[in-house]
């Protein structure tokens, strides 16, 4: 039986309530303490045979017979008008089988893709389809479109100046700042500021869609399959179950591939147009410009604390640029919710620049909210004379202190605890030196959210040779999402992980899934995974029960083996799988709500040695140990893996990652992966990896998620790392020699 | 023109345009999609393909500079490879596996010409494959491992 159930679904921070469909449950929680086999276990990732085979098909690789290739037309302008389009000599060129301007966009007039009033380079205004590139080429450059140019603003600092908001600020209070600061013995007031960080999938961002008619299937990198199928339902009046959109694999994402974007709805007008299938690739440069990026921020916080460090009062101010796009990322979350502060006002102004849209990026907002108020409280905890970890321990909180909900599970005073002891925090002052190479230890706390939650269906079904299939309607970026389920599954089966072969990525599949984002897919899918297992589980023991004449409840299922409590019988689970011919027995489950009135979140602490050059200004971070509470460990190796990428695209943001935008032009001059600088495998820090692990008691499988949490408090501690090693400030990214020498006068 | 090309052991002649790249040809024309392509500017590694016995970036060499000459991609079978697919896997050498192609032809590279390599030269030899999910510890990890010790 399916019930509607009403939950709070709480997604990076906005709390909705909904009704999701819930199926019955009856598959009991593990025992505290109980260590059930391959749960936490190291495993390969399930999908590791395609990834290194070269067969793994991304939609970058997908050729269908009569497949045209597309491109758009973008604005060279940050701001314009167009004035004339020749959509009709486009159509003229030989090989062209498709051409549309704004006046054919799909979208309509409210979310037109291709539009003749271009607010930032690379804007689309136009798309062609042909039988070859080399058509394709000649179909773009008979466009000619004219443009009349207009004024422009790029620099944040301008768009703070001109007030040209994006939305309405978003404000919270909490309590009497003003009181606060008059109860203080120390105050503190930092300014923090930060470019915007490219994504920089290497895979870009790309479609096929063989439009047919009856139905249009979609092939494309995407953390949404069913988020991407609704978008192209709605935008050409479709009925969902009649598009399909397929994502079997995804070559990086990021929080860059939310949404149908320009890609898909072109190539889908473009197929719908020419009757043949149309992939759209985009190339480099207008992945790098067009498709997202963490927004630039400017955050100022002034915090106050009594002589014992304990804080006050909390105000802050920020900014952020979302281009011509986006939401207002939570970049205050950090100083509304990760210490015990009474009084805290902040606001935060989202402006509007002639750059492309804004996107999630990995920790949107908080990432960089904790940037700011980390390093605000390490200025703080210096002034007090109190140890910067101390100063930590000595504002935790017990419940949530924006809303007094108690949370489901928080352990970061032993992230704290653990992380000191691996960091050798105790010892840190011995690191320094007056020498040319100064060295230095710093540490910053992550808050995040991550419980997961409903709507998460799964699909398990078990043949023959006792080998069973895991279908979920979800996509896999790279996280290991999929593995964790083989997992699961495995565990519930009695089967080895190999035995489980994981189905995803495709809305024709059972099991509607939820998107890859918010470090919530993981929490969200699992449960409903051991839940489908667990009724197959019950099932098959039924059948043994019938087979070896004995009651059900009498039997366990492990190892490959099926026993009897007294160890009088055992078979091995073929015997009764066996008997199925090619029928399967089947199973499937649902992800239930979290409960009511309590906070879920995830914690931890990350503390980082570097070493400074002072004669060059090079900062090498050498060393990051991170110890993260995100409950319970489903694959070690996995959240280890998710641990390293996440602290690795910290590194990249502390110290090299900028886009760099022409303010003259308002174009974005390093639009490629040679000039935007990223970490490379000889920029990668030593990091120790560790994890609390313990199960969260209040939440389905005990797990919480992890894609977020480790990139967010990387900045910081490189930052407060940096200050302990020269008793300088690093208050803005990228910290480049430049900058650092300019620091150190 | 005419080109001559072995690809994984197989003889190709190609009569195609002067610009076609090498990784067009392997993609677009013999469905190598094993090779995949990230920046197609010589900036990434993503598409390192092995020339004779050379890593070189299948997005900048041109079909018409491989007459005679051959080439090696993912989709090739050598112990070598196998053994590199297997290390990858156990190491988690790799999240999403974008990259993961090009990777493998580096590591494959190094390792026939420096069975042994000093961690500093595994280093240096796949520096420029980047990774952009971070999955490096389990690369080099997974490089040494099938290194002779």
């Amino acid at each position: 039986m399916a019930r509607l159930v009403r939950t709070e679904a709480v997604v990076e921070g906005r709390t909705e309530i909904r009704y999701t469909l819930v199926e019955d449950d009856d598959t009991p929680e593990w025992e505290p303490g109980e260590r059930p086999p391959l749960i936490g276990e190291p495993a390969a990732r399930v999908s590791a045979g395609p990834r290194t085979a070269g067969t793994a098909r991304f939609t970058t690789d997908i050729v269908l017979p009569g497949m045209l290739e597309a491109a758009i037309l973008r604005s060279p302008h940050p701001n314009a008008r167009l004035t004339g389009l020749d959509v009709e000599a486009a159509l003229a060129v030989d090989g062209v089988r498709a051409a549309i301007g704004p006046a054919d966009s799909p979208g309509g007039e409210e979310s037109a893709v291709l539009t003749d009033s271009p607010g930032y380079a690379g804007a689309p205004v136009a798309a062609v389809a042909a039988d070859s590139r080399a058509a394709l080429r000649a179909g773009l450059a008979a466009l000619q479109p004219r443009y009349e140019t207009a004024g422009f603003v790029v620099d944040l600092d301008e768009a703070l100046s001109r007030q040209d908001l994006f939305s309405d600020p978003s404000e919270y209070e909490r309590g009497d700042v003003e009181s606060g600061f008059a109860d203080s013995a120390a105050t503190v007031e930092a300014t923090h500021n930060m470019p915007a960080q490219l994504h920089s999938a290497l895979e870009p961002h790309c479609a096929v869609v063989d439009w047919r008619p009856d139905g249009v299937t979609v092939w494309c990198s995407t953390q949404s399959i069913y988020g991407i199928r609704d978008d192209v339902a709605g935008a050409f009046d479709l009925d969902p179950e009649r598009v399909r959109v397929i994502s079997e694999f995804v070559g990086g994402a990021f929080g860059a591939k939310f949404g149908s974007g320009a890609v898909v709805p072109l190539a889908a007008e473009l197929s719908r147009r020419s009757g043949r299938p149309v992939r759209l690739v985009l190339s480099r440069r207008e992945e790098q410009t067009t498709t997202g990026y963490r927004t630039p921020a400017s955050i100022t916080l002034k915090v106050g604390a009594s002589a014992d460090g304990t804080l006050q009062a909390i105000e802050g101010e920020g900014a952020i640029g979302l281009g011509s796009d986006g939401w207002t990322y939570p970049i205050m979350e950090p100083a509304k919710s990760v210490y015990a502060c009474p009084n805290v006002h902040t606001i935060v102004v989202p402006l509007r620049q002639n750059l492309g849209p804004a996107a999630a990026f990995r920790a949107p907002g908080v990432m960089e909210g904790t940037f700011a108020l980390e390093g605000t409280l390490d200025e703080l905890a210096e002034q007090l004379g109190i140890d910067p970890l101390e100063l930590r321990r000595r504002n935790h909180s017990e419940n949530d202190p924006a809303t007094g909900r108690p949370y489901t599970s928080k352990r970061l005073l032993e992230c704290y605890d653990r992380a000191a002891e691996l960091a050798g925090w105790e010892g840190r002052d011995r690191l320094r030196s007056d020498g040319r190479i100064r060295r230095g230890m710093g540490c910053a706390s992550q808050f995040w959210w991550g419980g997961g939650g409903p709507p998460a269906y799964a699909e398990v079904r078990i043949g023959k040779r006792a080998r069973a299939t895991v279908t979920v309607g979800l996509q896999d970026l790279g996280t290991g999402v999929q593995t964790a389920c083989a997992i699961v599954a495995a565990e519930r089966l009695g089967v080895p992980v190999e035995s489980i072969t994981v189905r995803a990525g495709d809305t024709a599949l059972a099991g509607h899934g939820p998107f890859s984002g918010g470090s919530m897919t993981m929490a969200s899918i699992v449960p409903a995974v051991r839940a489908a297992g667990h009724k197959v589980r019950q099932q098959i023991l039924q059948l043994a029960g019938d087979m070896f004449e004995i009651g059900a409840d009498d039997l366990t299922l492990e190892n490959g083996e099926i026993r009897s409590v007294d160890g009088a019988l055992v078979h091995p689970i073929t015997e009764v799988t066996g008997q199925l011919g090619n029928a399967w027995v089947t199973g499937s489950g649902s992800r239930g709500p979290n409960p009511d009135g309590m906070a879920v979140n995830t914690w931890g602490c990350q503390i980082a040695t570097v070493a400074v050059d002072t004669a060059t200004g090079e900062l090498r971070v050498e060393k990051v140990v991170a110890v993260h509470d995100v409950g319970r460990i489903i694959n070690s190796m996995g959240a280890r893996s998710q641990v390293a990428g996440g602290v690795l695209q910290g590194v990249g943001f502390a110290l090299m990652e900028e886009r760099v935008v022409d303010p003259n032009t308002g174009l974005v001059v390093n639009a490629n992966l040679e000039d935007y600088k990223m970490p490379t495998i000889a920029d990668m820090p030593e990091i120790v990896c560790d994890f609390v692990g313990e199960p969260d008691p209040h939440l389905a499988v005990g797990v919480k998620g992890l894609g977020e949490p480790p990139i967010i408090p990387t900045t910081a501690a490189i930052a407060n790392a940096f200050a302990h090693a020269t008793g300088v400030r690093l208050r803005e990214t990228p910290f480049s020699p430049r900058r650092i020498l300019e620091a150190l006068g | 023109m005419e080109t001559v090309i072995t690809v994984n052991g197989q003889r190709h002649t190609v009569a195609a345009d002067d610009r076609l790249t090498l990784g067009e040809l392997l993609r677009d024309h013999l469905d190598l999609t094993g090779t995949k392509m990230a920046c197609g500017e010589g900036t990434c590694g993503t598409c390192t393909v092995l020339l004779d016995d050379r890593p070189v970036l299948s997005c900048l060499t041109l079909v018409a500079a491989c007459d005679g000459r051959s080439v090696r991609t993912v989709e090739g079978r050598s112990p070598l490879l196998e053994d590199l697919r297997a290390a990858f896997a156990a190491t988690d050498g790799l999240q999403c596996g974008y990259c993961t192609p090009g990777q493998l032809m580096s590591a494959v590279a190094l390792l026939e010409q420096n069975p042994s390599p000093t961690t500093e030269e595994v280093v240096t030899a796949m520096s420029g494959n980047l990774c952009r999910c971070g999955a490096y510890a389990g690369i080099i990890e997974a490089v040494e491992r099938v290194a002779v010790r």
